[in-house]
């Protein structure tokens, strides 16, 4: 991460966490690939920012973190969405659609 | 839902600290080997992923770090981290904290001793139920009284039935005695209408009350209850003491209760020790007789409670309709006359219209106040000092990552534990300081009780000043201390303290000595005062002195009768052993009632429109001013011979001479009296000036008849006496008794008693006390700021001084230098606190007495006193740095 080029805002992070948990549980690792793989490689979540912020849903009740077995056979701490998560999900989407519409009307020449 | 789940993580985040540790170590553990494995999948060889892998994850305690920034409840360890290290510290430097505790204590204890005594005397509520509804009554006829004449009481509890649920009466403080174990004690009883007790809205702590059920009726059940404290001190607390027959004054009486611990009536300052029904105080003290037909010596304190729904104001336009129907019933008496009520809460019940106590309670608190500010900018200084000496610690923690705020914090912590450890020890100075007031010797022998207990009010109070002084003296050490520049620092030039620093150092200092000057003054303004106020001249001799009053008419006794009585009565007194001397007169100084009136004087203009000529008087028994002590100036007392029948004579005051007869000899001239116009009164003796009314009232126009000339039935009789005053009361009652044992004998008081009392010196002596305890710390504060001060800038000098000792500088020259620092420092303080002084002089000019709010004398001495303060202050460090020797100063880094 610590890219100067790509600021990532924290509620953005958090959107794309939950985003990317909605189709189901995976481990950290997981996630931060799967989020490099969607948004083609703009946006690369280090552990610095990711565990954080899958911690802190955690506490928030919007993930629920479990010991879980990758598929490779390892041990790894593995994080689903949970009911008030979904919410949130769609919470952060409207919010998100809104702002992203006011500011694309606002560069309109 | 949210708040739920949060809630849950901060609890074990709490509580399950360990688990949550090890679970994080493990989560790390396992993606660090899983993106390692990613990377080996990728086509990277172990090393390399493994590396990659570490790049990746940054240290492994920094994401560690920030998950625990994240976590719930991360400010709550912060927080307790920065508290233990801030204790670690101050365990590491003891000297410091024991210094700064020290100071911060004693500002503390200051101020909450003095809060405690604000409390007690105004904001702690009377023991009694809803005491925010009970007010007690002033009246006005031509200046304000609080006593009020039983007929007049009856009338208002009458017809202010729209404001008042209950109206009650105290005929307070008589001197009586109780033989309830074998031998006769002093009791201060209370004279109360039978409907006080439900009033008060108490329960006894034993027996029972009086009930209304007993009438205001002379005759009615002589009953007493006592006060607990006087119960459990004069009496054992014998539980057994309900039911007791006891005597009072020699008459036989039932002990019927016991009042709740706490409760002393309804004037907060004075301890009733008894309570007996209002009816029985005629017989209590002579003769069966309703209270009603004693004339205008009655003198009753009302107090009434509001009823529901109706506010101060309301009630005070229910007076004034019934202060103008009582003016037109009685226009002989009551003409002229105004009603106020006041809400009892006001600590102190006094005699005018205006409350002095919360005015001074302020100016008291601003004066604490002062004292603290002193102690936090001690404090302060200690910190700046230190935190200087901290700088490398505070770099290299910036240089770690600790952001600005956390350093502050942390600073701000170890402040706020001083002051925490400082408001322990300031809450048991102050406790200390509120019982050392509470048990002032008043010297009088008025139950006064000071009782500054200490309550919640108190210790929040304490606390709150704790926060306030921990914010002022930590905030700028924190904020300087955190402003550091690493590479600074790390280069080691120390040239200590840089010059924005200790300008600011020098600005404190100057802020303490005007502080303390300001302090210093106030204190030395009210000790002046308090001795130009028992110093004042009364013009009489009080001491020894004790009134009775008599009252024959109360004992059925006509004129001729009552005359003789009294003369008797002159004669056995004096023949008393231990007496010196006795008189009798009509009113006396400080006493209940004045008396007086229009008087008529040939010569002297008496326009229509314009305010008749007046004069107060009394009424007095042959040689009473060689008794009282009165110097006459010209002419002669009153004798023997100045009888009924013989000419009709008076002696009169300088003030009376001056206004009627100016520039002449007043001795020969006459006037006449409104109540007697059928007999002109020549004057025959000028007597000095005496205080009659209050120590700081002025003089009125005065003159006094013989007693055979003008019969009053009702007299106080004044003893002087060199026994103790309760055997001199018991005599006088005694000799009265034999004489006719149902004369009653009331209002008895010490001269001193009404002296030292309220009324007289009691404010004064506090307010020097209080004043110059606050003055002295404050000053001992300053003067230790400006000691500290010099001496760190004269260390932090050496080097210079070094130098120019090794160019040749003499040692004069040296400590000039240091000398002008600091003089300059003093100077400045002593102006601004000069001229803050003399703002506050103003303010506290009105409750001086004899001395201006910018009296010159106590304004140079405290100067002069500080100046000499500062020098020696300064002096100190000043040869100190004169003794340095060049070669080690110049070493020295």
């Amino acid at each position: 991460m610590g890219d100067k080029q790509t600021e990532l805002l924290q509620g953005t992070l958090d959107m794309l966490i939950l985003k990317t948990l909605a189709l189901g549980p995976l481990h950290g690792v997981a996630v931060a690939a799967r989020i490099e793989q969607v948004t083609h490689g703009t946006f690369q979540v280090g552990p610095g920012s990711l565990f954080p912020a899958l911690h802190r849903m955690a506490e928030k009740g919007w993930l629920k973190a479990s010991w879980g077995e990758s598929e490779t056979k390892r041990r790894a701490k593995f994080y689903e969405l949970t009911k008030t998560g979904r919410r949130q999900l769609e919470t952060e989407k409207e919010r998100w659609k809104t702002i992203t519409l006011a500011v694309t009307r606002a560069l309109e020449p | 839902m949210e708040l739920v789940a949060k809630a849950a993580s901060f609890l074990r985040n709490m509580f399950r600290r360990r688990q949550v540790e090890s679970d994080l170590d493990a989560e790390v553990a396992s993606y660090f080997n899983i993106l390692v494995e990613t990377h080996m999948k990728d086509g990277m060889d172990e090393p390399s992923a493994r590396r990659a892998a570490r790049l990746e994850m940054g240290g492994g305690d920094q994401v560690h770090e920030e998950v625990r920034h994240v976590q719930a409840g991360a400010w709550l360890r912060t927080c307790w981290q920065d508290l233990r290290y801030a204790a670690r510290i101050l365990v590491k430097n003891p000297t410091f904290t024991l210094v700064a505790v020290t100071t911060f204590a004693i500002g503390i204890g200051a101020n909450t001793a003095i809060f405690s005594m604000v409390n007690g005397l105004l904001l702690r509520p009377v023991p009694i139920s809803h005491s925010d509804q009970v007010v007690y009554l002033i009246q006005k006829h031509d200046h304000w009284a609080n006593g009020f004449s039983y007929p007049v009481m009856e009338e208002i509890r009458k017809q202010s039935g729209e404001a008042f649920s209950d109206v009650a009466a105290v005929r307070p403080f008589q001197m009586d005695g109780l033989n309830a174990s074998g031998a006769s004690q002093p009791i201060w009883n209370e004279y109360v209408t039978t409907n006080f007790f439900s009033m008060a809205g108490i329960k006894p702590a034993l027996g029972s009350f009086i009930t209304p059920s007993v009438d205001n009726v002379a005759g009615s059940d002589p009953v007493l209850v006592l006060s607990y404290a006087y119960w459990q001190s004069h009496l054992a607390g014998d539980p057994n003491i309900v039911g007791r027959q006891a005597q009072l004054n020699g008459r036989p009486i039932t002990i019927i209760g016991v009042a709740p611990r706490g409760f002393r009536g309804f004037a907060p300052l004075i301890d009733a020790q008894g309570y007996m029904p209002i009816g029985q105080f005629a017989a209590m003290q002579g003769k069966m007789q309703s209270p009603a037909a004693a004339k205008d010596a009655t003198s009753v304190l009302v107090f009434a409670r509001l009823k529901d729904g109706v506010d101060l104001a309301k009630s005070q336009s229910v007076l004034a309709v019934v202060a103008r129907r009582l003016a037109d019933e009685f226009p002989k008496t009551e003409k002229d006359l105004v009603l106020r009520a006041a809400l009892l809460r006001s600590g102190m019940i006094s005699g005018d219209g205006t409350n002095p106590v919360p005015a001074i309670a302020a100016i008291f608190l601003i004066l604490a106040g002062l004292v603290l500010a002193l102690a936090s900018a001690n404090v302060t200084n200690l910190l700046l000092v230190r935190a200087i000496a901290r700088t490398r610690e505070m770099a290299v923690r910036s240089a770690l990552g600790a952001a600005r705020f956390r350093l502050v914090r942390q600073v701000l912590t170890e402040t706020l534990l001083l002051a925490l450890l400082g408001f322990a020890g300031g809450a048991v100075l102050g406790f200390i300081g509120s019982r050392a007031l509470g048990n002032l010797d008043l010297r009088t022998d008025l139950p006064l009780v000071l009782d500054f207990p200490f309550d919640w009010r108190v210790f929040f109070f304490a606390l709150g000043a704790a926060g306030v002084v921990a914010l002022l003296a930590g905030l700028v050490p924190a904020l300087r201390g955190s402003r550091v520049d690493l590479n600074e620092v790390m280069r080691e030039t120390s040239r200590g303290a840089s010059g924005g620093r200790s300008r600011f150092r020098s600005a404190l200092v100057v802020a303490q000595v005007s502080g303390s000057l300001t302090l210093l003054i106030v204190a030395g303004l009210f000790v002046r005062s308090l001795l130009n106020a028992q110093h004042t001249d009364l013009g009489f001799n009080p001491n020894h002195v004790i009134n009775f009053g008599v009252d024959a008419h109360a004992a059925g006794y006509d004129e001729t009768r009552g005359r003789e009585f009294y003369r008797t009565l002159l004669d056995r007194t004096r023949a008393m052993p231990g007496v010196e001397g006795a008189s009798l007169a009509a009113t006396v100084p400080m006493g209940p009632i004045s008396l007086g009136g229009t008087i008529h004087v040939a010569g002297f203009p008496e326009t229509p429109g314009q305010p008749k000529p007046t004069a107060s008087m009394n009424a007095v028994s042959p040689a009473y001013l060689k008794t009282m002590g009165i110097t006459l100036l010209r002419g002669r007392d009153i004798q023997e011979s100045d009888s009924e029948t013989a000419q009709h004579i008076a002696v009169i005051n300088e003030v009376m001479a001056q206004r009627y007869w100016p520039n002449q000899d007043p001795i020969g001239h006459q006037f006449t009296r409104d109540e007697d116009p059928k007999n002109p009164v020549q004057v025959v003796g000028l007597m000095k000036n005496s205080h009659t009314s209050s120590l700081t009232e002025a003089i009125d126009a005065m003159y006094f008849v013989p007693m055979a000339q003008d019969y009053r039935a009702a007299q106080t009789l004044q003893v002087r006496t060199s026994l103790a005053s309760s055997a001199a009361v018991q005599a006088v009652r005694e000799t009265v008794r034999s004489m006719d044992g149902n004369l009653p004998v009331f209002d008895v008081r010490t001269m001193n008693d009404a002296l030292n009392g309220i009324s007289g010196l009691l404010l004064y002596k506090l307010g020097a006390t209080l004043a110059g305890m606050l003055g002295f710390l404050g000053f001992v504060l300053a003067v230790i700021g400006v000691y500290g001060v010099m001496s760190y800038t004269a260390a932090q000098r050496t080097r210079e001084i070094g130098i120019r000792v090794a160019l040749g500088a003499q040692p004069g020259q040296i400590v000039r230098i240091v000398f002008r620092q600091g003089m300059l420092i003093v100077g400045l303080g002593m102006l601004i606190g000069t001229a803050a002084a003399l703002g506050l002089g103003k303010v506290v000019a009105g409750f001086l007495v004899g001395v201006g709010g910018a009296d010159p004398l106590t304004f140079l001495a405290v100067c002069f006193a500080m100046a000499a303060a500062g020098l020696t202050a300064c002096f100190v460090p000043a040869r100190r740095a004169m003794k340095v020797d060049p070669m080690i100063a110049l070493r020295y880094e």
